[in-house]
């Protein structure tokens, strides 16, 4: 069989080319015409068509939330130091964007500025700041900087805006906080369904001051 | 005043321009900001403003809330605003109980023209509300407001679910005194109007899930940072491997960036990169990791020289040796004055001067190891082809004194 006869889309190549980089490919993404590459995996024809086709390569596009991404077939996932540290320092910068005033959500938009503003003026994630492990530490907004860079090496952010410096978070994000969801506190109940836990009392956040 | 729709439209148009600046910048535009941005005359201005289009507010000037609310309604943009749904269903009430009580002809017409109103404005208010829904979840940066004003619009569904339940009760109760009315227009317009409420019906229960969905997702983002404090509370405390099972749900995880996967390399061969596509490819490397000593391999350019002269060099060439050889055994010359007054072989005639250049060019190149290098200068005075006198000056070259010398002895 010919890869004519597939009738793949055109895009497949694009779709490969970012997949196959261990990047996620998510609807509310602008840059390489992500929001367009996202419907074309998001058509169920085409879905299958790629799964197949890529499978020969022995990769399996994964689908979550408004995003998908590759894995790999026929190698279970492994355990690596860097995967741990990986994820240890994710749960740094989430507890930080979690300590924000202005909480940072699927689709919002923000420069690292702003970030490095408030870090500054509340000593609380000034040492929340101090303790995730960063290559720069000349000062705040560098710091932030590169917890931009790396979450937009990462794809969970883009930068949107090259000149104001501003980044909006995609879908992919999502996957940060399913990880995190995922993990069980030993001894405390586990709310494994969104929709089930929207009236949970102990949430310190609260929706209307009023 | 008196003021003819005419007049409106006129000054409507004219001040197009001012209007549609208006219109984008809603926050406070001073009065010179307004004349300095676009192009009005004083007297256009003074007229929009007597015709109150404009409002002039110490200094500030603003749209006509009226003008706003008309291009945002013609747009289908702008806040959803369901209370003018609730006025025109209470007008259709007002209106059937005028007409039932008279049963005069009169009312029917008002009648007409508020249900097809609302035939439109329901449907745009949904577009609105739609819109305005999306465009909060997508771009309202503070979560609080954002969640607020979903709930907002949330009030404003159930607010227009509510309208269009109410405009089906009134056209159902009054079904018989509207058949009776006879009028076969205003029997159209209410079976069209019908169509479009179960359709909208239809839409607002979609709307419904939209918000229900978006709230959800940003009330788990809001947990989710919350058990993200805590796990870093248990990190920090150096406990987080013992207190959850992050090792297993990290080990898990499959995505190929995680799990060390390097994206395939294709090894591309060595043939491949002499091509043409092969050196766009070498460029594109180099531009990556900012290669600056690339050799550009360029497609070569026109031949400078025609075939007969390519022959005549290829000659030389081969006679270079000779010519070496001669040049070492004689003493008087250094190597340039030796190629000028060379006689060269009949066969390849008289050479230009450039031509003696380049032999001596490639003499030195060629044979460095056996010539004697002076690093003196010499210069001389000669004749160019069109017989102008051109000063020269060349580096000379003696036979190499171990040469000398074996001369000498010989």
């Amino acid at each position: 069989m010919k890869v004519e006869d597939l009738e793949l889309p055109k895009q497949t190549h694009e779709i490969f080319n970012i997949l196959a980089r261990g990047h996620f490919i998510s609807s509310n993404g602008t840059k390489e015409g992500m929001g367009r590459l996202y419907d074309i995996l998001n058509d169920p024809q085409n879905f299958e068509k790629l799964q197949d086709y890529f499978s020969v390569l022995r990769y399996k596009i994964e689908k979550g939330n408004n995003y998908f991404y590759f894995s790999k077939l026929n190698e279970p996932p492994s355990i690596t130091e860097k995967k741990l540290e990986t994820f240890e320092k994710y749960i740094d910068i989430i507890d930080l964007f979690a300590s924000l005033d202005n909480k940072i959500t699927i689709g919002s938009r923000f420069r690292p500025s702003e970030i490095a503003e408030e870090c500054n003026a509340n000593v609380r994630l000034k040492q929340k700041l101090n303790k995730i492990p960063l290559y720069r530490s000349e000062n705040f907004l560098n710091k932030i900087r590169e917890i931009c860079n790396m979450l937009a090496r990462d794809s969970f952010l883009e930068l949107e805006d090259e000149i104001s410096e501003t980044y909006k978070v995609l879908d992919a994000y999502t996957y940060l906080l399913d990880v995190i969801n995922a993990i069980t506190i030993f001894g405390q109940p586990q709310y494994s369904d969104n929709s089930e836990n929207s009236n949970n009392e102990n949430i310190d956040i609260n929706i209307n001051p009023n | 005043m008196q003021i003819s729709i005419n007049d409106i439209i006129s000054t409507l148009y004219y001040s197009r321009e001012a209007i549609e600046y208006l219109f984008a910048k809603k926050d406070n535009i001073s009065i010179s900001q307004l004349k300095s941005e676009v192009n009005i005359s004083e007297e256009m201005y003074q007229r929009m403003k007597s015709m109150e289009i404009i409002y002039e507010y110490e200094n500030t000037v603003v749209l006509n809330d009226s003008v706003i609310n008309m291009m945002e309604d013609i747009l289908q943009i702008g806040e959803s605003t369901p209370g003018i749904i609730s006025e025109y269903v209470a007008e259709v009430r007002r209106y059937i109980s005028f007409y039932q009580e008279t049963n005069h002809y009169r009312f029917i017409s008002p009648l007409k023209k508020y249900l097809r109103r609302l035939d439109k404005a329901i449907t745009r208010e949904i577009i609105k509300l739609q819109k305005s829904i999306d465009d909060t979840y997508k771009n309202e940066s503070n979560y609080r407001i954002k969640l607020r004003r979903l709930e907002e619009y949330r009030d404003k569904r159930d607010t227009l679910i509510n309208n269009i339940y109410s405009l089906q009760n009134v056209l159902s109760e009054n079904r018989h005194t509207l058949s009776i009315s006879g009028d076969a227009q205003l029997f159209q317009i209410i079976q069209t109007l019908k169509q479009t409420l179960l359709e909208n019906l239809d839409y607002l229960i979609e709307i419904q899930t939209d918000i229900t969905d978006y709230i959800n997702k940003i009330q788990y983002q809001l947990d989710v940072y919350q058990k993200a404090q805590q796990l870093k509370e248990l990190k920090d405390q150096g406990i987080l491997n013992f207190s959850t099972n992050f090792h297993e749900v990290i080990e898990k995880l499959n995505p190929i960036r995680f799990n060390g996967h390097k994206s395939p390399r294709t090894k591309i061969a060595i043939d491949t990169l002499y091509t043409d596509i092969g050196q766009q490819l070498c460029q594109k490397i180099a531009e990556k990791y900012k290669v600056t000593q690339l050799r550009h391999r360029t497609t070569a350019g026109q031949l400078s020289f025609n075939i007969n002269e390519k022959l005549l060099d290829h000659q030389i060439l081969i006679d270079t040796q000779a010519l070496v050889d001669k040049f070492l055994k004689q003493k008087e010359k250094d190597l340039f004055e030796f190629i000028l007054h060379y006689k060269f072989p009949k066969q390849i005639g008289e050479l230009s001067l450039e031509q003696k250049l380049s032999l001596f060019v490639e003499i030195l190149i060629q044979y460095e190891k056996q010539l004697n290098f002076s690093y003196r200068l010499k210069y001389i005075e000669i004749m160019d082809e069109n017989n102008q006198p051109k000063k020269i000056g060349y580096t000379i070259i003696l036979p190499s004194k171990q040469k000398v010398k074996q001369t000498a002895e010989s």
